[in-house]
């Protein structure tokens, strides 16, 4: 009897606090500003938020988070944010300078306002020797292109809908049905991806960078070797040598290039194993047609199995 | 054997296309000498790269119709400029303008590429070029265009020369010698922008000025420096290129190292061996002395170092360390000696694991029954763990070797700075 009395004062202080906090946080007509620091995870808030949210991003599409060099009117999105996320895993401290700057605790490294969204995810290729400082170019944890997916797409929207319940309650229900019709559609999708890619399970591939460890994980494909190692550092003949020789000995099927980086080593590969080079987008809007979340795993696919069926008796 | 041939089969063609390039920018390299505008190659180079980069910016390769046009139109404006300000030069240096056109041509290239994705990576790419890849049409491409130009040049070689020489010729019109000017400018302009395009600003600019370097110290005739620059510059690009493969490196950065290096070659060979004996054994001598003066320096502010702080990073200490063998255990007593390799087995053996875990989660990739989310996470919280111990184990080693080196402080801190300071004495007073 007391603790349902209690539980019933409870209950109501509780709604109380947070129609409070939903008066004083988000007036009913204005949209929540979201800052994403990537396209992708932009892509992702768009799903979730609809049309309760504007979505901005810092870093645009197929450039490389960690090697992003902010400009001013990244200050003023910042500023206008009532969320920030994150990539996380160490690959874009630099946003904390940024942040610093104009001052906001919230949108500081685990305030309020700021989302990690590769909390939960299930990582790959954690390294040793991580090297982390403050500020500066910091290695990361782990392979940060856990978008990549789709499966992962489940948990970061669902951190993204936890975020936005929390700072506009009011929308909670609208907030989950938007995630709800996108998780159906990203299911049937799946379904769809990852037919069109069984025939190829096994299959050997070349990258240009580590960017795929997440999306051969989920459709079960080999990247064997990768061009370029160290991103911005120019490959080596020696190297380029036992990436020829290791994708012959293991009968390569392609070679997967990122939209935007020079593309004149890859093509030497491709021509010596005489394989096709495919370009693949790394991130939502690095090629043409990928400008959501779904077309840019429906360009993927699509454009992979056709380069894989070619080669196929 | 098959690495041999690999590697054989991979470096040839940029082997063939560096000989190209020696041939061509040595030749012009020693009129950019005799002119005495070192940096106006720079300068064009840069140039070309603001030419490619718009191209790059409006969507066109660096290496296509549209890329090389662009490139050229801006290095053919900025051989105009150089014209120009030879005639300017009676009042301010022409080396002022030059410094000008590269800062500005720098900046734009950052500016116009700012907009553009990756385009930090293009700037990268135009700077250190891409060697490596070459395609054989590239470089027959190259052969015949250097040599429709040093052929035009070889008829027009005695007033170009003349020009070089003297920069105000003799018997000829102001504007005879401004027409040549531009050509030479022009002539100039085109190599660099198609060269630029494999090989980088920073191997072209090597290229041009190394060789003719080399070949100047040794001889005043043209014959006689170009042969030598020729010689020099393929064998630094043998050397680049080899070394850049046996040691694993960037091959456009290795080859302007091995450029830097046959220059430091033949720099000592010019005050060593070419010159007259007397002079030569004094020459020997401030060599030996002005090495034992380094080395007895580092020595000394190493040893100063040790004392002050102790347990700081000791760049000379490590490598004594590494090159004799003799660790910093030879400070340390028995237990902690055997702490001190524990902890540096246990690291090795965890970063072991955490990469064995790396790939049996890579191979559960596409074979057998691939993994579950949660034996992921699983597998990711135990290379955490192992990485937070290997971090524990270095610690140890660390501060271990902070103990090692505060015992040394005064053992090999005090003799090394006596040491140090009696070498330099002696040097000085020899004098």
């Amino acid at each position: 009897m007391r603790a349902g009395l209690l539980g019933l004062v409870i209950g109501a202080a509780a709604q109380l606090a947070a129609s409070l906090v939903f008066l004083l946080a988000v007036p009913a007509s204005a949209a929540v500003n979201v800052v994403a620091m990537t396209t992708d995870l932009a892509a992702l808030v768009r799903e979730v938020g609809g049309n309760l949210v504007t979505v901005e991003s810092i870093v645009p599409a197929g450039v490389d988070p960690e090697a992003f060099e902010p400009r001013p009117g990244d200050l003023g999105k910042l500023r206008r944010a009532d969320l920030l996320v994150r990539v996380g895993l160490g690959y874009d401290y630099w946003v904390d300078a940024l942040v610093r700057q104009i001052g906001d605790k919230r949108l500081m490294r685990g305030g309020e306002a700021s989302l990690d969204a590769s909390a939960g995810i299930p990582l790959l290729e954690i390294r040793g020797q991580s090297v982390m400082n403050e500020g500066g170019h910091a290695h990361g944890v782990a392979n940060p292109h856990y978008w990549l997916d789709p499966d992962n797409a489940i948990i970061v929207t669902a951190s993204v809908a936890d975020a936005l319940v929390r700072i506009a309650p009011a929308q909670r229900e609208q907030i989950l049905a938007n995630r709800a019709g996108f998780l159906s559609r990203l299911e049937t999708a799946r379904a769809r991806w990852s037919e069109a890619l069984a025939p190829f399970a096994g299959t050997k591939l070349i990258a240009y960078h580590n960017s795929w460890p997440y999306f051969a994980r989920r459709f079960r494909l080999d990247v064997i070797a990768f061009i370029e190692p160290k991103a911005g550092v120019a490959p080596s003949p020696a190297h380029l040598a036992q990436v020829i020789s290791a994708g012959s000995k293991a009968n390569v099927r392609a070679i997967v290039h990122e939209p935007y980086e020079p593309d004149d080593a890859s093509r030497l590969v491709a021509r010596r194993l005489s394989v096709p080079m495919v370009r693949l987008a790394v991130s939502v809007g690095s090629i043409e047609g990928t400008n959501d979340y779904l077309s840019l795993f429906d360009y993927n696919v699509a454009t992979l199995a056709k380069a894989l069926g070619a080669r196929s008796p | 054997m098959s690495a041999m041939s690999d590697a054989l089969a991979l470096l040839a063609l940029p082997f063939a296309a560096s000989v190209v390039f020696v041939l061509i920018h040595a030749y012009l390299g020693v009129h950019v000498l005799r002119r005495r505008i070192v940096f106006a190659d720079l300068a064009l180079a840069q140039l070309s790269a603001l030419g490619a980069t718009v191209a790059f910016a409006n969507g066109y390769a660096p290496t296509s119709a549209a890329g090389f046009g662009y490139a050229l139109l801006f290095t053919t404006i900025g051989a105009a400029l150089l014209t120009l300000t030879r005639t300017l030069a009676r009042y301010v240096s022409q080396e002022a303008f030059v410094g000008i056109v590269y800062v500005v041509a720098t900046a734009a290239t950052i500016l116009v590429v700012d907009r553009a994705p990756q385009g930090a990576e293009h700037v990268k790419k135009i700077l250190i070029g891409s060697i490596l890849t070459v395609e054989p049409a590239d470089v027959a491409k190259f052969a015949t265009l250097y040599a429709v130009i040093g052929v035009l040049h070889w008829f027009a070689r005695r007033p170009l020369l003349a020009l070089s020489g003297e920069g105000a010729p003799a018997g000829r019109s102001r504007a005879a010698a401004w027409l040549l000017d531009f050509a030479f400018y022009l002539s100039f302009a085109i190599v660099v922008t198609s060269s630029v395009t494999t090989a980088g600003v920073l191997l072209v600019f090597s290229l041009l000025i190394v060789p003719a370097v080399i070949g100047s110290i040794f001889s005043d005739r043209l014959p006689v420096v170009l042969l030598i620059a020729w010689s020099a510059g393929i064998a630094a690009c043998a050397v680049g290129l080899a070394g850049s493969y046996a040691l694993d490196l960037p091959t456009g950065a290795a080859m302007v190292a091995a450029q830097a290096g046959g220059l430091l070659l033949a720099g000592l060979a010019k005050v060593l061996l070419f010159v007259a004996v007397e002079q030569r054994r004094r020459n020997l001598r401030i060599a030996i002395d002005a090495l034992a003066t380094t080395v007895l320096i580092a020595l000394l502010v190493s040893s100063a170092w040790l004392m002050i702080v102790p347990t700081g990073d000791q760049p000379l200490l490590a490598l004594v360390e590494s090159t004799t063998g003799i660790g910093p255990t030879r400070f340390l007593g028995v237990g902690e000696r055997d702490g001190y390799e524990s902890a540096a087995r246990d690291a090795v053996r965890f970063q072991g694991e955490v990469e064995r875990l790396n790939e049996m989660e890579k191979a559960a990739r596409y074979q057998g029954t691939p993994l579950s989310d949660d034996e992921v996470r699983r597998i990711a919280s135990y290379q955490k763990t192992f990485n937070e111990m290997t971090r524990g184990e270095r610690f140890v080693q660390e501060t271990l070797r902070g103990k090692a080196q505060t015992r040394a402080r005064w053992i090999v801190g005090v003799p090394g700075m006596l040491v140090a300071l009696a070498g330099l004495l002696w040097l000085a007073h020899r004098h």
